[in-house]
Formats: structure tokens, C-alpha cells, sequence
């Protein structure tokens, strides 16, 4: 291997390792179930402990305070926190960094790396979309944790630009409705006279942050599936019925196979784009690799997450056993930053077509 | 110990350099008339392109330099392959190349090197391999084509079955029990038999494509040199195992699939339903498919150029690419309509067949250890389900 290789591949292994002081390997539900239901759904101790070890500012370059790591090792990071179900906004703070330094508004930014302020973007206007059309009275949705934050960033159409806005989250209009792995969304509906207008044109770093949000959450769905399949393999191994490991049946077998193919097909579409990504790869050719992965993420993550929940039979059908936790987590993500749907249509439309 | 006839150490060019090389010459030498045949050729058809690269000194770019091979780094053969299918260049009888070679410089004797090697090279032996019996299929390891020894030659008896090409071959490798009374595994060894020899008759099998490109294999009282004996006798399995490892990422690569598909898309034109938002779904889908493939088949080849063994995961490969290949062509059936039911619904258009295409992908879940064979692979040896 090369050495700029076994340098990056250094800096994953290391990113995944740091990651255990959240999401351990092997380590028990209790505090992700703690959080369930519970306003505002996330440990803000644990989002600041995320700033501590630098994560928010994973993927912002150096000279704005963040730690100027690519893809390749944020999607190692939202992979090994899905596996612990963390639901600590990680990937939508990541995102308003972006946008935090692409305004230079070091004031906002610096809180937020340090993971002191939670800031979360209300970007979103309607359901299965990666367009912002910043639609000044448009009601924000979908907002990941947005009990949580404490500042709001709107991106607002001006003329040809999209300028962004920092509002305040005390005070502001926001509903929250709960989300099947008990977290919450949130509806904003923002009083901009409140806020402060912090950049002119946000718009192709909003662009290129969605991008970005929806590979790490295509990382995340990876995490899911691994450790959902894992603890479906131990059953498989333990389990016994008619006097038989019931991983010895060969239709059970195939089934784990496919599973397992599934799992290697989506994690493989998931690191291209990422070293696609971090390898400069730009515009078309950029987003028709995420939505490659995305695409992948969506529609084989939740084939794998229902399976594991079948082959664990009745008690995978219970809220104690933890393997419908990932299915539910699976449900929340699987269409954040686009549906399946959404990016086989959007590479159809954008990555070129083999000469033959 | 024979003269190698590419003067130049190829590993030496720039992977980029190498490739356009390869490239250039393929392009410059490969019968026109012969790109993407639709079916396997037989040697007749295919010996042309065979001498070429005989003459050239790349017919086996595997092989060390001192045997007559390019002794291409991993990372070369596999820029050396892609251009190869890249150019749909047909498959030649290359049993010799991929399989005897191999095994001849790993395990064989001095004179079997000696004598072998250059007559592959010179193309004056062709091989076909002796694995498969009627009652030895996935559960190869139960073959029952037996060799006794008899002074210095064993005798062989029993029948070998889809044996490709072997009307072509003069020579075959033969996986045969000399143990009766051991493992079914402990007992079986390699023997070298000249097919010109009494008591062998060939008869093809005629396939769903009407092609005999399968045979059955008798053997009656063959008597074969014990000289021709590869390795240690009754240890033979493991050898027959280690070739076979060699298919599976070449099974699992996403040619056919890639062929498959760019021609779904012409077919679709023709049919007037490229528009058609169900086709659309349909063909996005299968073409996301096809990108993801080409991503695991990337982190698997990534191993082979770093020179890593490829571990039994590799089956996964082999699965996902046979069946998408029979998806592509299950779709190509579905927007013919009528035409599905025609022999050559596109009258005699070589590069579109999708009728044949649909009867040649059928096979390829069945062929290189089935894909339940290789979910069992992948349930034992990769998530060790218990047996």
C-alpha cells in the first residue's frame, strides 16, 4: 500500500476507535433508551464531548478551526455512532459548520465546533428533497433534534443569492413531533427580523453540505446494518428449535448470505463515493456518487434492517429485545437527505452513461 | 529455462503506459469478426487470436518469465484483463493457460514443467478440464472416476461430465480417486491423461443455446503413465481447490453484466419503450445495480494488486453478478413482447440477441460452483453459521 494510502487508512482507524467513547462496541442500550422520548432526545454532555473530540469540525478545513478531514473518515464516524444509535444531531451540526465557515462567522462557529451551542440548519421545505429554495415564509421542517438547539440557520432567498440567517432558538415558533427511535423533528417557523443576516450567498456551499450530510447519513445507514446483522448472526448461532441451532438451516443460511452480500455491495458504494469525494471529484460528477451511495444506503439498509427483525422471529418483534431499535433508526434515516427514489432519479439524470 | 518472446519487462511501463500498450495491440490484432461472439468458439474459430498472442509472448501473462509467461504484477494482469473484455475479446480454450500452468509450476515435476509448458505455449496441446460426473456436481469431492495402478501407469475407468470443449482438446487434467477407502477428500489425485489415448470417448451434450459447447467424457480402461501424476498421490483435492479459487473472482466480474446491460438499453430503443416510466424505473434500478457491483468488484481486484489472497468472501461476487446478469436479461425478455418466443427475434443482429442473451445467462448461476454452493460458502466460511 502507499503511503498516502496507509496514512488515510491510519487516520480511519483511528476516527473509529475514538468513536467507542460514545458508541462503544458491545456496549448496552441503557442510555440510548434513556434518551427515547425524552425532549429533546439527544444528551447535549454527549454533543459537547463530540465537539471535544473534534468531530463537528471533522470535515471543515484547518484554518477554520476544524480538523480538514474528508469524507473518507467522516462517513468511519457517522458509521461507528449509528452502530451505538447515538442521537446526537452529529451530522446536522457537521452541516451547519460547513455553512458556519463558509460565512466566516467565526462568533457561531467557534461555539459549535467546541460543541458548546448546538446549531442546526432549517434548510428543508418540504419532504424528500435536496433543494433549498430559502422561501423567506416558508415553514421549515424536518429538523433533526430541533428541541435541542440553540440557534437556527435559515437559508433565505435574496435576488440571485441565498442568504443565510442566524435566528435564535429561544423564542422561536417550533414544533416538535416525535420520530420513530424517539427523537424528534421539528417545524420552524421563523421570525427573520429576530435572526441576523450572516453571509450574502451561501448557495453552492449549502449544495455541496447536502451532498456531504446525505453520504454520512449513507455511512450511518452502514453502521445500522452491520451492527443489526451482527447481533442477528449471534441469534442465528445461539437459538435453538426442533433440538437445532437454528443457524444450521441451510434457507436461513442463504438468507444471512444475501444479507451479507447486501450489506458488502452498500458499504462498497458507500467508501467509493467518499474517495470519489475526497479524491476532488466536482459537480455532476460529485453528486451522481452520492447519490450512487445514497441510493444503495436507503433501499438495501432497510431490506437488511427488516430481515434482521425476521430472522430473530417473535422476539425481535419486541420493544426489549434491541434489534428493532435499529430497524426504527433505519426508518428516520433511510429518507433524510433523499429517498431512494429520489437519488436513482437524480444519477439517472447526472452520471453519464458508459460509451459502449 | 524457456525463452520468454516479450523482450521487455512490461511491469516496468506506467500502469496508464501499460494499459494503452495493451490496448493498442488488441485493437491492432484482434479479429474484427470475433468481438463479443455470442457464444463460447470453438478452437477452430478461436486459434487465430491464440497463435497471435502465442507469437507475441502474451498468451499467459501470469506465468513467471523463466516458464515462457509475462510475469505480469498482479496489479498488470489485471489492467492486462479488463482490456481484454474491454475489447469483448473471446474467450480462448484456455484450460492450459489459467488452470494446467498454474498448477504444473506449483506442484509439477521438472520433466512435467519441461514437457508441458512449451506446448501450451505453442498452442500444440489443448486441455480441457476432467472435474464434473454425473453424481459428483456441487458435491464434487464425491467423485467416483477411478485410476488403479498397474506398474508404471494407472488405469482409468468411469465418466467425466460438462467438460468444456473437450472435443477440441488433446490433452485433459483429471481429478480421479486412487483411495477408495479414505475421506472422500483424501483420496483423489491429479492425473495428466493424453486424450488421443484408447478407451476415451468424447460426446457432446447439446446445450439450451443448441450449442455443444459441453461434453461427456468416457474413459475405459485408460491406461495413463504414472509419470503423469501431478503431486502427491491421493492428495490431489486441494490442489483442485486452490484452481478453482482462481474462477471465482473471474466469475464475479461484472463484464457480462456490463455487456448485458448496454444492450437492454438498445433493445429498449428498438421496442419503442426507452420512454417508458415503468422501463425507466426498471433500467435505473439494474443500472445502479451494475455501479455497485463494479464498487465491490473494485475493493476485491484492490486486494488482488496489493497481492493479497482473496478469501472465501469472494463468492459474494460470483452471486450478485450471475443474478444480475439474469435480471438484466429477464427485463430485456419482458420488452420484446412476442418477440420473446422468437429463435433470432432481431434477425441475425450479432450485437442483438436478447432471446440468446436470456438462455445464456442461465448457466452462470449454475456453473463455477452454484450460487447455493456459494451461499453455503459464504454462510460457513464467512459469517462460520454453523455446519
Amino acid at each position: 500500500m502507499s503511503e498516502v494510502l496507509e496514512e488515510r487508512a491510519e487516520s480511519i482507524r483511528m476516527i473509529r476507535d475514538s468513536a467507542g467513547a460514545v458508541a462503544p462496541r458491545g456496549g448496552d442500550s441503557k442510555r440510548v433508551r434513556g434518551l427515547r422520548f425524552v425532549a429533546p432526545g439527544f444528551d447535549k454532555r454527549v454533543f459537547a464531548q463530540m465537539g471535544e473530540f473534534g468531530w463537528i469540525g471533522l470535515a471543515v478545513e484547518e484554518a477554520a478551526g476544524g480538523a480538514g478531514l474528508g469524507m473518507s473518515e467522516a462517513i468511519a464516524l457517522t458509521e461507528e455512532l449509528a452502530g451505538g444509535l447515538a442521537p446526537e444531531p452529529l451530522i446536522p451540526a457537521m452541516l451547519s459548520a460547513r455553512l458556519l465557515a463558509g460565512a466566516d462567522d467565526q462568533a457561531l462557529l467557534g461555539p459549535l465546533l467546541a460543541g458548546q451551542q448546538v446549531v442546526l440548519t432549517a434548510w428543508q421545505e418540504r419532504a424528500d428533497t435536496l433543494a433549498a429554495p430559502g422561501n423567506a415564509d416558508a415553514p421549515r421542517v424536518f429538523i433533526p433534534q430541533a428541541g435541542g438547539a440553540d440557534v437556527f440557520l435559515l437559508p433565505v432567498r435574496e435576488g440571485a443569492g441565498l442568504a443565510l440567517y442566524a435566528v435564535p432558538a429561544a423564542g422561536a415558533d417550533a414544533i416538535l413531533e416525535k420520530t420513530m427511535d424517539g427523537g424528534y423533528f421539528g417545524t420552524l417557523r421563523a421570525d427573520l427580523a429576530r435572526g441576523k443576516r450572516i453571509a450574502a450567498d451561501i448557495g453552492a456551499v449549502l449544495d455541496d453540505a447536502l451532498d456531504e450530510a446525505a453520504l454520512m447519513t449513507a455511512g450511518a445507514m452502514v453502521g445500522l446494518m452491520e451492527r443489526a446483522f451482527d447481533m442477528t448472526l449471534s441469534y442465528l448461532k445461539t437459538r435453538q428449535q426442533f433440538g437445532r441451532i437454528i443457524g444450521t438451516f441451510q434457507s436461513l443460511q442463504h438468507r444471512a448470505a444475501d444479507l451479507k452480500i447486501h450489506l458488502s455491495l452498500t458499504r462498497a458504494a458507500v467508501e467509493a463515493a467518499a474517495a470519489a469525494l475526497d479524491g476532488g471529484a466536482a459537480g455532476d460528477a460529485r453528486k451522481a456518487a452520492v447519490s450512487k451511495a445514497k441510493a444503495r444506503a436507503g433501499e438495501s439498509g432497510l431490506m437488511v434492517l427488516r430481515q434482521c427483525i425476521q430472522l430473530h422471529g417473535g422476539i425481535g418483534y419486541t420493544d426489549e429485545y434491541d434489534v428493532g431499535l435499529y430497524l426504527r433508526r433505519g426508518m428516520v434515516i433511510a429518507n433524510q437527505f433523499g429517498s431512494a427514489a429520489l437519488h436513482r432519479r437524480r444519477f439517472m439524470a447526472l452520471a453519464p452513461e458508459d460509451a459502449e | 529455462m524457456i525463452e520468454a518472446r516479450e523482450s521487455q519487462d512490461l511491469n516496468r511501463l506506467e500502469d496508464e503506459a501499460f494499459r494503452l500498450h495493451v490496448r493498442q495491440w488488441i485493437e491492432g490484432n484482434y479479429p474484427a469478426e470475433l468481438r463479443n461472439p455470442p457464444k463460447r468458439l470453438h478452437w477452430d474459430e478461436n486459434k487465430p487470436w491464440y497463435f497471435k498472442l502465442a507469437e507475441k509472448g502474451w498468451l499467459c501473462p501470469g506465468w513467471p518469465r523463466e516458464f515462457g509467461g509475462l510475469g505480469l504484477s498482479p496489479a498488470k494482469q489485471i489492467i492486462f484483463t479488463e482490456e481484454i473484455e474491454r475489447h469483448g475479446c473471446a474467450r480462448t480454450n484456455d484450460h492450459g493457460i489459467v488452470m494446467v500452468g498454474p498448477l504444473l509450476i506449483n506442484h509439477g515435476t521438472r520433466e512435467q514443467q519441461q514437457f508441458f509448458l512449451p506446448k501450451i505455449l505453442s498452442g500444440e496441446h489443448i486441455w480441457c478440464q476432467g472435474y464434473s460426473e454425473p453424481n459428483a456436481g456441487s458435491d464434487l469431492a464425491a467423485l467416483r472416476t477411478e485410476a488403479v495402478l498397474d506398474g508404471d501407469h494407472y488405469v482409468v475407468n468411469g465418466q467425466k461430465i460438462w467438460t468444456t470443449l473437450a472435443m477440441d482438446a488433446n490433452w485433459c487434467f483429471l481429478l480421479v480417486r486412487t483411495d477408495k477407502n479414505a475421506k472422500k477428500q483424501e483420496g483423489i489425485s491429479f492425473l495428466l491423461v493424453d486424450m488421443t489415448s484408447p478407451g476415451i470417448t468424447v460426446k457432446p451434450i447439446i446445450n439450451l443455446e443448441y450449442h455443444d459447447e459441453f461434453c461427456e467424457v468416457f474413459f475405459d480402461n485408460v491406461r495413463v503413465p504414472a509419470a503423469n501424476l501431478v503431486g502427491t498421490p491421493n492428495r490431489g483435492w486441494d490442489m483442485a481447490k486452490a484452481l478453482l479459487s482462481f474462477e471465482r473472482i473471474y466469475l464475479g466480474s461484472p463484464r457480462l453484466s456490463a455487456y448485458a446491460f448496454s444492450r437492454l438499453k438498445q433493445l429498449a430503443e428498438r421496442m419503442g419503450v426507452w420512454e417508458d416510466a415503468v422501463f425507466q424505473d426498471t433500467y435505473a434500478k439494474l443500472r445502479l445495480d451494475l455501479e455497485d457491483l463494479k464498487s465491490l468488484y473494485g475493493v476485491f481486484v484492490d486486494k488482488v494488486r496489493r497481492g493479497e489472497t482473496l478469501g472465501p468472501d469472494v463468492s459474494m461476487l460470483k452471486v450478485f453478478q450471475t443474478e444480475l446478469f439474469q435480471r438484466i436479461t429477464d427485463t430485456m425478455l419482458e420488452i420484446c413482447g412476442e418477440n420473446a418466443g422468437l429463435l433470432d427475434p432481431m434477425e441475425g443482429n450479432r450485437n442483438l440477441n436478447p432471446t440468446g442473451l436470456y438462455i445464456q445467462a442461465r448457466p452462470s448461476t449454475i456453473y463455477g460452483g452454484s450460487n447455493e454452493i456459494q451461499r453455503n460458502i459464504i454462510s460457513k466460511n464467512v459469517l462460520a453459521l454453523p455446519g
